[in-house]
């Protein structure tokens, strides 16, 4: 018997031949990149599918167009290559692989779902990248600056606030508003499964016992649900008179009608991101109207920076913007602010100015704390809680200082 | 080599086996880079397990829709291990295998005495069941998100692909040894006839949950060397869609062949990943590649062409085991 | 409670349709759930994109998936009818393949179906959507349609005939390939309207196929597969046993029950409650 110099299978062969050459064709190509004035590649991984993907991909083209038109930093221009890393971990790993490993970008902005983050964080840290978070809200992420901060000192992020600041404003909600204005003591709170959220209800409910509130019922329900009766059902019989809802990932919108057509005779509010999209009303024929959700920003003087934003993204795309673009807007401009006080790209002393931030962008002034994380407050970046009226308009109810409209309760409820 | 240590390896297979080896270990050698690395180590754990499958679904006929429920407990496993109980990551790859083993032991009673497609939804059913306590008990598990910070088990990039690798070797080569002796023999009676086979007396309930044991136990490492490598599991793993891919690698092997699987595994993962411009379409690619060759090439790809090559090498024909889905 | 009601008629909707075709030509058809994904999607298409009327759009809807079901089943399960597992993979392959499509052409996120009745009703203390209670009366129509046809038609009797032994039917001239087209476009019609009545209050994203499969099949496997009866009876008592877990414990265990009594009738009784033997 001769031993056979060709290895099993043919079509084995073959693939692995084709497979061979296209990678080392876009080998050559990416060399021919790597010369002096190589552009900075940002690399977005984020939820492409979702109303928070594109627009976080519509504010950072437009940053970068920004950066570009002023010649760029440091004499190199800005581009982004985007990544779908959609709403589950595996998918998420996969991209910022693809984004260091096959892309080699010099940074990572985005983010969305906090557990997908999560478990991107090793990756990222093993790539020695950059990653300016948009959009997750789990403590747990910036956590590890501080635990291991020679490997997670990448992490930043930008935006939104962390889920207990997020908490804390729904207290002073709850406390000013909700038992202050409207007399409700009782309330409900339900919200989906996921880890923002079990990072925020233990310091929701507790902050809203100490101001006063009964909780009648508190819920998570699976992201997945889509019938939301049963739920729905407790809700009222637990003798609740408003509904703090804090909702990311599920179906919002499923909520919002079903809640609508059983005319369930408790008013609701509180975080709900699908409910920040400009078209949530529209597109559920009108059926979320009267719930309160908290927003990052309006069409208001926030800052100086915060109508021109609005009015160029609503040109560029048709809708106004939701939270993530805010803050990935703000992220490419803080980088490259960041790296002109360096004076240089190398990573580590680009993060020792990234700790210095003091950025007026479009919801407030950015900080980071000395986790890496944003920071709230007076001029910073906080939650505003507008309320779906009639014709799909929206009114701030809370805070007090930016209200533009009165609250409404649902149309079939009497006072 | 002696023919008899190994039923079923002769020179030929051999020194094929080990170029294809050899091949595979060096590519990273000459196009460095961690992501082409990173491809072919998930190539090869896929190989793991569609070999870990085709060792009990393609040899007694009864294909089992619910194997991302071992690749699932093992990879669990790994987790709980590494990051809830604070062991050292190597703790997990047996770990990973007892515990598949025994959800294998535990399923396999009921159902494999059952007939027809009935073990088929049967494993298809228990593998979204453990979707849904994985989510159910959130608090333990992680829930959505899984459980995150595994320990890498080897952090070079490189050496652990070499590691996946020849694991993936030696996986083949002891079932495939395995599937050629006495038991590959009666598990492929049983495929043929099981109302014989009782009537001859044999166990075949026994080999039958025994054979679907070993199949969990490499697919539960496959799981544990998947979640040292993402250092991260999730509830995604008992997904239909990963059966359903391993499923397909299998049939584009050559169904029942066992290193089949494992080329079909290497082949459609790195055919995936050159194609990843149109990487939306991927799933939908692997569903209508899987009726096609149901339909027109039910012997599959791989194993075919490997056997016309042995014939006119001068090999002896080995013929194929498998033939299409069973009745 | 009503809302167990309304669950357990759309599940009925589904499981009717699904052991209609296994009873009558012993084909498990896993892509079951598709034509229900399909038949709302329709909907949404034809009303929401399109703008058509809604009773039309739905009504197409449910009609074009009937033909799909017969296209899938002449052209993908026919030449596979010999071997069972074949058939499962393949139409396990036709579903995924439909999922693609709907989440290459809509996307995955969920999208709104206009609902038929906008109002509310409040049935013994109880708030029920409108829509509900629509589909709850469309689908016991639907089922009793259907029962009545098989009882009392000369094709029902037919399709009864080659449930019960198929060669002997062939022997007596009954045209059983032209039969089983009929049935699957039946059983398609029933899963689609299934979808295109609870579209509105669930809405629909493309892997709205799964759970409907799961549960389908674990009814037909509680009520015993080929009867009719003891499927209405199971999709009522899995229904409701969901409902009343999601009230007294929580959403996210509603799930579990059906698989879980799947697993369990299929240990302990293969043939289920109704059936008179064991499928296989």
């Amino acid at each position: 018997m001769r031993i056979e110099r060709r290895s099993f299978g043919k079509k084995a062969l073959r693939g692995l031949a084709l497979t061979a050459g296209t990678l080392a064709i876009s080998g050559m190509v990416n060399a021919v990149h790597a010369q002096n004035a190589a552009p900075v590649r940002i690399g977005v991984p984020t939820s492409m599918q979702l109303q928070v993907g594109r627009d976080t991909i519509t504010a950072i083209k437009m940053a970068v167009d920004e950066v570009n038109a002023k010649g760029g930093v440091l004499g190199r221009k800005f581009e982004y290559v985007a990544a779908d890393e959609t709403e589950n971990p595996e998918t998420g790993i996969s991209a910022i692989k693809k984004l260091t490993a096959d892309e080699k970008v010099d940074l990572l902005i985005g983010g969305y779902t906090s557990g997908v983050t999560l478990a991107q964080l090793p990756h990222i840290s093993a790539a020695k990248t950059l990653y300016l978070g948009v959009g997750a809200a789990s403590p747990a992420i910036t956590a590890k600056v501080k635990q291991d901060y020679d490997n997670y000192k990448y992490i930043f992020r930008v935006g939104p606030i962390n889920a207990a600041h997020q908490a804390r404003a729904l207290v002073d909600y709850i406390s000013n508003f909700v038992i202050g204005e409207l007399g409700y003591k009782q309330i409900a709170i339900v919200g989906e499964n996921a880890k923002w959220v079990q990072d925020l209800v233990p310091v929701l409910s507790k902050g809203a016992k100490d101001v006063g509130a009964e909780i009648k019922l508190s819920e998570l329900f699976d992201t997945q649900t889509s019938d939301f009766s049963p739920l729905m059902a407790k809700v009222k019989s637990s003798g609740a008179q408003y509904m703090i809802v804090v909702l990311s990932h599920a179906s919002s919108d499923v909520f919002a009608k079903q809640w609508y057509d059983a005319q369930v005779p408790v008013p609701y509010g509180g975080i709900d991101v699908k409910s920040m999209d400009g078209d949530f009303f529209s597109r559920i024929g009108g059926k979320s109207i009267s719930e309160v959700a908290g927003n990052f920003a309006v069409r208001a003087p926030l800052t100086p920076k915060t109508i021109p934003f609005f009015d160029e993204f609503k040109k560029r795309s048709a809708n106004y913007p939701v939270y993530t673009a805010f803050f990935a807007y703000d992220s490419v401009h803080i980088y490259a602010d960041a790296v002109k006080r360096a004076g240089s790209f190398d990573t580590d002393k680009v993060i020792k100015e990234l700790e210095k931030t003091k950025h007026v962008g479009v919801v407030g002034e950015i900080t980071f704390d000395e986790t890496h994380d944003v920071q709230t407050g007076k001029g910073k970046a906080n939650l505003i809680f507008a309320q779906w009226q009639d014709k799909g308009e929206r009114a701030v109810i809370y805070p007090k200082e930016l209200r533009t409209g009165n609250f409404m309760l649902p149309p079939w409820v009497k006072r | 080599m002696d023919a008899r240590a190994f039923p079923g390896l002769d020179r030929l297979s051999t020194a094929s086996g080990l170029l294809a080896l050899g091949a595979l270990g060096a590519l990273p050698i000459f196009f460095p880079g961690k992501y082409l690395t990173g491809v072919l180590t998930v190539a090869a754990i896929y190989g793991l397990w569609a070999v870990s499958w085709d060792f009990m679904s393609g040899l007694t006929g009864r294909e089992n829709f619910g194997h991302s429920l071992f690749i699932g407990v093992g990879a669990y496993a790994a987790g709980f291990m590494n990051v809830k109980l604070g062991f050292g990551p190597w703790w997990s790859l047996p770990s990973a295998m007892l515990v598949a083993m025994a959800f294998g032991l535990v399923l396999g009673i009921p159902t494999l005495r059952l007939k027809g497609p009935y073990f088929a939804l049967a494993m298809l059913s228990a593998a979204v069941i453990m979707q849904r306590l994985m989510l159910i008990f959130w608090e333990e598990t992680g829930g959505e998100e899984g459980i995150q910070d595994i320990t890498p088990l080897i952090k070079d990039h490189l050496h652990y692909y070499w590691f996946v690798l020849a694991l993936l070797g030696a996986s083949t080569v002891s079932l495939a040894a395995l599937a050629r002796s006495r038991w590959g023999l009666i598990l492929r009676a049983i495929r043929g006839d099981e109302a014989t086979c009782l009537a001859a007396g044999l166990p075949i309930t026994r080999y039958k949950i025994v054979s679907l044991m070993i199949s969990a136990a490499f697919a539960g490492l496959g799981g544990a060397l998947y979640a040292h490598y993402q250092l991260q599991v999730s509830p995604q793993l008992f997904a239909v869609v990963t059966s359903i891919t391993i499923i397909t690698m299998v049939y584009v092997g050559g169904i029942g062949t066992i290193y089949g699987a494992a080329g079909g595994a290497l082949l459609l993962t790195i055919m995936t990943e050159g194609l990843r411009q149109v990487g939306e379409w991927r799933l939908m690619a692997y569903s209508v590649m899987l009726i096609l060759i149901i339909f027109f090439l039910p012997s599959g790809i791989i194993a075919p062409s490997w056997q016309r090559l042995r014939k006119s090498l001068g090999g002896t024909d080995r013929g194929l085991v498998g033939g299409g889905p069973a009745g | 409670m009503i809302y167990g009601a309304v669950t357990s008629a759309i599940y009925a909707l589904l499981a009717v349709g699904f052991t209609l075709i296994f009873g009558v030509a012993r084909v498990l058809n896993l892509a079951h759930g598709s034509f229900y994904a399909l038949g709302a999607y329709g909907t949404y298409l034809l009303a929401s994109v399109a703008g058509w009327p809604l009773w039309i759009a739905a009504t197409v809807a449910v009609a074009s998936v009937a033909v799909f079901g017969v296209a899938v089943e002449r052209i993908i399960i026919r030449p596979l009818r010999h071997s069972q597992l074949g058939v499962l993979m393949i139409t396990l392959a036709v579903s995924l393949i439909v999922e693609q499509a709907l989440f290459l052409s809509f996307g995955s996120e969920y999208r709104n179906v206009p609902a038929f009745v906008e109002t509310k009703v409040n049935l013994a203390g109880v708030d029920v959507g409108g829509q509900r209670l629509l589909a709850f009366v469309l689908a016991f129509l639907a089922i009793g349609l259907l029962y009545a046809f098989i009882q009392r038609t000369r094709l029902g009797s037919a399709i009864l005939a080659i449930a019960q032994d198929a060669e002997a039917a062939k022997y007596m001239g009954i045209p059983s390939d032209r039969i089983f087209s009929l049935v699957m476009a039946i059983s398609a019609a029933l899963a689609a309207l299934a979808g295109v009545l609870a579209g509105p209050f669930l809405s629909v994203q493309p892997s709205m196929h799964l759970l409907p499969i799961v549960k389908a099949f674990a009814i037909v496997v509680v009520g015993g597969l080929g009867s009719i009866a003891g499927s209405i009876a199971a999709a009522f008592m899995l229904g409701y046993a969901e409902t009343v877990v999601a009230y007294l414990v929580n959403g996210s265990w509603t799930e579990i029950v059906s698989v879980l009594a799947t697993l369990l009738m299929l240990i302990v009784r293969p043939a289920g409650i109704f059936g008179k033997r064991a499928a296989f």
